[in-house]
């Protein structure tokens, strides 16, 4: 606009001053063709400005319809324009150090540096509402079996049709622990404990799942392979049977009002199907080895050789509380195995009923919301800033008791504990979203028979990880 | 047997929280995919259609709307907007939708009366008050110092129109051939110093930018500017030899069925044939198809001639390739101006 008022008036004031100083009537021609002129010269600028808006209109569509890449401290991710199309690259690494405060006859267990977990991911979506993720594990010891590739944790598509009514399929965390189904980056202490020993871990089969009742209620049910306890599997090598699981967990105060019992959440989970194939043994919060069914060449009791066979459920009361810094969580599995021996005279089979439970708290000192997911601190550690990240004390007790009838035909007694009870302390340092320290001091005792190595001396263990995720 | 069990079981498990988490709902959403000039227009039919299909059915409906230039419209369904219903200007436009993407039947114009064009209109001349570039039909739009504003037809469903009605005219002309009539839309474009990308933008324009001395616009689009957007400012100027204009509907079988909407979004275009459905159009400038309707409306559309595109060009299809496909006519005679 302003352009075309000072051409309009330089061309009137120069025409004016030079073509016709004083007489009007010879001069109306000349100020008609002055006046055609500046007419075409407006059009000319509003022409060349509606270009250039139009240009703009251009730029901005463009922009609407360009693929995002962005950085921060949930990972790298690529979106397109209507982010129905994301990858995203993340991963987190857990590099821990054990130290034993004292050892027994039957351990075997060194002081080490490991690493726990090396865990690259890609994950996202695709048609606004097919959820994948792939998650590798290189982390030290991690082996590839016929019936588990253990450097594959996740594969799995998640096909979010509604909230209400979700279908997952591949491998994936079945739904039964809850702290199994707590992401390894936030959990309270450096190892799990012992009722995630007797849920699955990772499975393949196919899920139905979702969230109803206003979030309040959350459901999964699904197929899959089954797993011996604590295991992970993703071929079936061993029968044809499947398993069924399922979980029902509840948030009945989620919208309430009342702040106090907002974080209250409760549930129920389960399996049932039939099991055959090798067993698992169980650890310690050290990750030693207490239990151990029996394995040998078959030529009598003490060298048979003892594989699942038969019907196999589980069963887990499961909960949790948060209320502002405070956390408390708590779950019981009981699972029902039946095995077969391989010699050594009737019976040939039998029920094995495991149970565990555990119970543990926390608190952040730093003031942050406590929850089930990662703790964010309100002010990241920095050296220049001041900040100190968010800080949080833990404790835990728990238990697992393997069932009397495992004795002496099942389990050898004088290698394996009846029973492993805990309990445990620990600090976490959030320095950041993204990098968190863990410091635990676990005790177990183990009761059994007195010529048990671990029954005398039980286990005193130090625990530290270094954490860094993206 | 052991799938069978499986899949009956997921089957109930589906329905129970279906009815647990109230999938029963009586809560709607319906999106309309339209062109440009349509907005005042479904404005008012979605309220109208919301009041009947809640009398009719208890549900509430919202209804979306999303406009722009035809053909760009087409694309982003295509590209995966989930228009429940497609009112385009073009048919053309709506085939691009059956053909690439599969997301409607090929025959899908035989679905509705009137190949599926609910309602009509025809391109006429906006010109500014006075006519002071005495402009009175097409040949006034080559001549020299006549600035001309229509969209872009490789993105706009009405500019195809605009392009086609001035083709049209040099055809029919004594004398008239293809090299004729392409010399004459050479001519016209060397007058267009703007190509907006629907016919709103170049509405925009014309009379709120007061860029050119006329606009080739739709029927509808150049009455509202009349009435509406520039009172007094402007006249309208009806060409001695114009088109037919026939914008389609279509409901989109594939976003409907996996949406559950196909009852509703049915309803949606046939309403636009009922009575109301027509009486909105016409308010709107529209020129319904229902002659009861029609009848009511005779002074706010003159009668000229039209041609329509069956018969003048041999359908969409010959259309597109000949002159609004890569490297086509328009292409090859559209000199943009520096």
């Amino acid at each position: 606009m302003n352009i075309r008022r000072w051409v309009a008036y330089a061309l009137i004031t120069s025409a004016t001053a030079t073509a016709f100083p004083a007489q009007t009537e010879d001069s109306l021609p000349a100020i008609q063709a002055l006046q055609r002129q500046i007419e075409e010269l407006d059009q000319k600028v509003k022409i060349l400005e509606r270009k250039r808006e139009l240009d703009q209109d251009a730029t901005t569509e463009k922009a609407k319809s360009a693929v995002t890449v962005s950085a921060g401290t949930s990972g790298f991710s690529i979106n397109s324009a209507d982010t129905n199309f994301v990858l995203k690259i993340r991963g987190y690494v857990q590099a821990d150090a054990r130290f034993y405060l004292n050892t027994s006859p039957g351990i075997t267990s060194h002081d080490t540096f490991l690493l726990r977990r090396v865990r690259p991911i890609l994950e996202g979506t695709v048609f606004e509402k097919y959820d994948y993720r792939l998650m590798l594990d290189f982390g030290s010891g991690i082996t590839s079996t016929t019936a588990d590739n253990g450097f594959v944790q996740d594969a799995y598509v998640n096909a979010r049709l509604w909230p209400q009514f979700q279908i997952q399929a591949g491998k994936f965390k079945a739904p039964v622990g809850l702290e199994r189904l707590k992401p390894d980056g936030t959990l309270l202490f450096v190892e799990r404990s012992y009722p995630t020993q007797l849920a699955p871990n990772r499975d393949v089969g196919i899920q139905v799942q979702g969230d109803v009742f206003d979030r309040r209620l959350s459901y999964a049910a699904g197929v899959f392979n089954g797993v011996a306890d604590g295991g992970s599997g993703d071929f079936e090598t061993a029968d044809d049977e499947k398993d069924f699981a399922g979980r029902l967990f509840t948030h009945p105060f989620k919208n309430s009002s009342i702040a106090a019992i907002k974080g209250f959440g409760v549930g129920v989970a389960g399996t049932v199907g039939n099991q055959e194939g090798a067993l698992r043994t169980f650890v310690s919060p050290g990750q030693q080895r207490f239990f151990a069914y029996r394995t040998g060449v078959g030529t009598n009791a003490t060298t048979a050789n003892i594989v699942a066979d038969g019907e196999h459920w589980r069963f887990s009361p499961q909960g949790y509380y948060y209320w502002g810094p405070f956390g408390l969580f708590g779950e019981y599995v009981i699972s029902s195995q039946q095995l077969s021996r391989s010699a050594g005279g009737d019976p040939t089979l039998a029920t094995i009923r495991n149970k565990a439970w555990q119970v543990s708290a926390s608190y952040v000192l730093t003031g942050e919301e406590n929850s089930f997911k990662a703790i964010v601190p309100k002010k990241p550690f920095s050296l220049s800033s001041g900040g100190w990240g968010a800080w949080e004390l833990t404790a835990r007790v728990g238990q697992l008791k393997v069932d009397d009838n495992a004795f002496p035909l099942y389990a050898n007694s004088t290698t394996s504990a009846r029973e492993a009870t805990s309990w445990g302390v620990g600090l976490n340092w959030h320095l950041n979203r993204n990098v968190k320290l863990n410091l635990n001091y676990e005790q177990t005792d183990f009761a059994g028979d007195e010529a048990n190595p671990f029954t005398a001396k039980g286990e005193k263990a130090i625990l530290t990880r270094i954490q860094f995720g993206f | 047997m052991f799938l069978k069990l499986v899949s009956r079981g997921l089957a109930a498990l589906a329905l129970i929280v279906c009815w647990v988490s109230g999938a029963n709902a009586k809560d709607i959403t319906l999106l309309n995919v339209s062109y440009d000039p349509t907005r005042e227009f479904y404005q008012d039919f979605n309220v109208a259609f919301a009041k009947y299909w809640k009398e009719k059915s208890g549900d509430s409906l919202t209804i979306k709307q999303s406009h722009g230039g035809s053909g760009k419209q087409a694309r982003s369904v295509l590209e995966g907007l989930e228009a429940d219903v497609v009112t385009l200007a073009l048919a053309y436009d709506i085939d691009a939708l059956a053909e690439k993407g599969k997301l409607l039947p090929k025959d899908w114009q035989t679905r509705l009366p009137n190949n599926s064009s609910p309602y009509t209109s025809t391109i006429v001349f906006l010109v500014r008050k006075g006519n002071p570039k005495g402009i009175h039909d097409w040949p006034d739009l080559i001549k020299t110092g006549v600035t001309v504003i229509t969209p872009n037809p490789k993105t706009s469903g009405g500019a195809r129109w605009n392009y086609l009605a001035a083709y049209g005219y040099a055809l029919r002309q004594p004398g008239g051939d293809d090299t004729k009539a392409r010399e004459f839309i050479k001519s016209l474009f060397k007058n267009v110093p703007i190509l907006d990308t629907g016919a709103r933008g170049a509405t925009t324009t014309f009379v709120q930018r007061g860029i050119g001395d006329v606009l080739i616009a739709w029927e509808n689009e150049a009455i509202l500017a009349l009435k509406e957007i520039g009172k007094g400012e402007f006249e309208i100027v009806t060409p001695s030899l114009t088109i037919l204009a026939e914008p389609p509907v279509a409901v989109v079988d594939k976003v409907v069925k996996r949406r559950g909407t196909e009852a509703v979004a049915k309803a949606y275009v046939e309403y636009l044939y009922t009575e109301a459905g027509q009486e909105i159009a016409a308010k709107h400038y529209y020129r319904p198809r229902l002659e009861s309707v029609a009848q009511r409306y005779t002074a706010q559309f003159p009668v000229t001639k039209l041609i329509t595109i069956d018969e003048a060009f041999g359908g969409w299809q010959k259309v597109h390739a000949t002159h609004f496909a890569e490297g086509g006519l328009f292409d090859q005679l559209y000199q943009p101006s520096r």
